[in-house]
């Protein structure tokens, strides 16, 4: 059984995977640094498990069990068991990367598991969720001439309502040939007002994309897939001749577009820089493009870095600039930057329902870190981090608030 | 002689030889056959320039700081234990050569040149095979006794038995060096020497177990030694 399973993921074991199966000396340094494994205890959790288990299903003879080899290497058996514990091995992960920052040889688990998943999904095995999703996101741009009309009514409104609340002047222009910058925008207004008012006040040349910026297929491994959802952007980018595309407060999206597109895209994307919002609002603070507040808010705050802004892109000091600039009161959480906690909620399992509990408890040392503080807001630039930490302040009743770091800059915009 | 010394003293090494480098060259051919990664995996902070990063993971592989600053207790017995073994390759250079220009800058005779020898082979032994012990006894609680196969056991005893075999030539024989020396470059020139009388029966136990490691390293995770660097650049790109 899990013929497909096994033929996907030795074709899926590139050069670093290789490596990391042949080099790992199963110190347990990683165990340490998964959140999963620091709740549950269950070995499924630790990193390096994820990795050899693999390895111990790749290897074991044709023949089965029972060669001196076999119990040598702890060669595993296909059977029902193991197929139970590849889904909980390979989907209670948030593909954070903090285990790779833990050992000496900085080895990513999170490629093993990425590669896993999809070969999971061979089987139709794994979260169904987070793959449909990845498919509508695929299929986006075959239909996106019928959605168009009603998609720029919305906007035309959105556009009317913040010209009376903010200024007048305001535009949201969309399909503007032309454009500086490309902004990709998530699903719902919370991710195109604030950048709306910012983009306003700086006077940028700039565009709203027709696409959303989240890439489920990325999630579930399935890089073909999660390619051709990047490249309606793309084609979008080049159609429109911008120089720049603006990626929001999305931690995947974020890091695909500054660590994938290159590999992926090559010519194609080569003159056109890459950018998340906190990386250019904060470059419009230094340059004096945007005034703000000093000293807005007083209310104790911390900001969690997400995995995919921080450790996983490099994007530290940005955020915390542009707190700092509105802020009176910024509290670092402790461990920090690329040590901090994940919030338990990446990887694509906000996305799937029927992961919430797993997720939850994952959640806890986060939930620790936040408390320590003594934080009244929880201040964050990535999507799923917003949605996992409101879940988590609303079961162990943290009490705080979750905001965004460009809903702040947007609060405290001087016109 | 009798069969078995005959083979570990004189055909076995070859066959040490020929699959510690074979074998460690099948496994570069190996992985160069899988499909490189263009995308940049790096993690953050990093260096900007690629001499800037090839210099932090050189850093971080000879320092382990890294793992320092989260798991102390196993970086003290990992750093220690490869500081140990780094000192004692170094010492082994005596079991072909010496170090003629050394001894001449010092004045040191041959008593001198033992004598130091043995306190600074002693030293070296202890740094390498007391953190061994530890390594092996944390395997059997915690979070790494999950991972432990049998391959982490076998290989722990063996470097052990390898230090104390080690120390039992150093501390227990009177080993004369210019007997390894001949027995040494006789195995690389095909001109025999007898085997060295003076190191006794613990030689040839020290001996047999470090071809057992040679021809066992290609194929087991002692190959990290090979493929640290590649994984950390990965880190890097």
């Amino acid at each position: 059984m899990l013929t497909k399973f096994f033929e996907t993921v030795r074709q899926r074991i590139n050069r670093p995977l290789q490596y990391y199966e042949d080099i790992c000396v199963r110190c347990g340094a990683c165990a340490d640094a998964c959140h999963f494994y620091a709740v549950s205890g269950d070995p499924i959790h630790i990193p390096a498990y994820r990795i050899m288990l693999i390895k111990k299903l790749i290897q074991s003879s044709p023949s089965g069990n029972g060669t001196f080899l076999d119990w040598y290497r702890e060669s595993r058996q296909t059977d029902e068991r193991t197929a139970a514990e590849l889904e909980r091995a390979l989907w209670e992960c948030t593909g954070c990367r903090r285990c790779a920052v833990y050992c000496p040889f900085d080895i990513d688990a999170a490629l093993i598991v990425s590669a896993g998943r999809y070969s999971l999904l061979q089987e139709g095995i794994g979260p169904e969720m987070v793959a449909e999703i990845g498919n509508a996101e695929v299929s986006k741009g075959e239909i996106i001439d019928v959605i168009k009309d009603f998609y720029l009514e919305q906007v035309e409104v959105l556009e009317k309502q913040l010209q009376e609340e903010f200024a007048p002047g305001l535009r949201i222009p969309v399909d503007k040939e032309g454009a500086r910058v490309l902004y990709i925008p998530l699903v719902g207004e919370h991710a195109t007002v604030p950048m709306t008012k910012i983009f306003h006040a700086a006077e940028e040349d700039w565009t709203l994309s027709m696409f959303t910026a989240t890439n489920h297929s990325f999630f579930v491994g399935d890089t073909a897939k999660a390619k051709q959802a990047a490249h309606w952007i793309i084609q979008e980018a080049r159609r429109l001749g911008v120089q720049a595309i603006v990626y929001p407060e999305c931690g995947h999206a974020t890091r695909t577009a500054l660590q994938y597109f290159d590999a992926w895209f090559g010519d194609e994307i080569a003159d056109i820089e890459r950018v998340n919002v906190v990386q250019l609002v904060a470059s419009y603070l230094a340059e004096g493009k945007i005034q703000v507040q000093s000293g807005m808010f007083n209310t104790p705050l911390t900001y969690h870095d997400p995995c995919n802004l921080g450790r996983n892109v490099g994007a530290f000091e940005e955020p915390r600039a542009l707190i700092r600039a509105v802020a009176t009161d910024l509290r670092e959480l402790t461990p920090t930057r690329e040590l901090n906690w994940c919030c338990g909620g990446g990887g694509g399992l906000i996305a799937e329902p029927e992961m919430k509990d797993v997720r939850m408890k994952a959640g806890q040392p986060k939930v620790e870190q936040i408390q320590q503080t003594g934080a009244q807001w929880v201040v964050t630039a990535c999507e799923n981090c917003k949605t996992q930490l409101g879940d988590l302040n609303e079961q162990y009743e943290l009490g705080v608030e979750i905001k965004g770091v460009v809903d702040l800059i947007a609060d405290a915009l001087v016109i | 002689m009798e069969t078995i010394p005959f083979l570990f003293y004189y055909v076995t090494p070859y066959v040490a030889v020929i699959v510690f480098f074979g074998g460690i060259g099948y496994q570069l051919y190996r992985w160069g056959q899988k499909s490189q990664v263009r995308s940049h995996l790096s993690l953050y902070p990093r260096p900007e320039s690629v001499g800037g990063r090839v210099l932090d993971a050189l850093i971080d592989m000879f320092t382990l700081k890294g793992l320092f600053r989260v798991n102390k207790p196993l970086w003290a017995g990992g750093f220690i234990m490869h500081m140990g073994l780094l000192f004692v390759l170094g010492g082994h250079v005596r079991a072909f050569t010496d170090f003629y220009f050394l001894w001449d800058l010092l004045n040191w005779g041959d008593e001198q040149v033992h004598t130091f020898s043995a306190i600074a082979g002693t030293i070296a032994g202890t740094l390498f095979t007391l953190p061994l012990i530890y390594l092996l006894a944390r395997r059997w609680s915690g979070a790494v006794k999950w991972l432990s196969t049998p391959e982490d056991f076998f290989l722990l005893f063996l470097l052990i038995g390898i230090g104390l075999t080690g120390f039992h030539m150093r501390l227990l024989q009177e080993v004369h060096v210019r007997e390894l020396h001949a027995f040494f470059k006789g195995l690389v020139t095909f001109g025999w020497q007898p085997a060295p009388a003076s190191a006794g029966g613990s030689f040839i136990y020290h001996f047999a177990l470090v071809q057992l490691l040679m021809v066992y390293f290609p194929f087991s995770k002692l190959m990290h030694t090979i493929g640290v660097l590649y994984s950390k650049m990965v880190a890097r790109s």
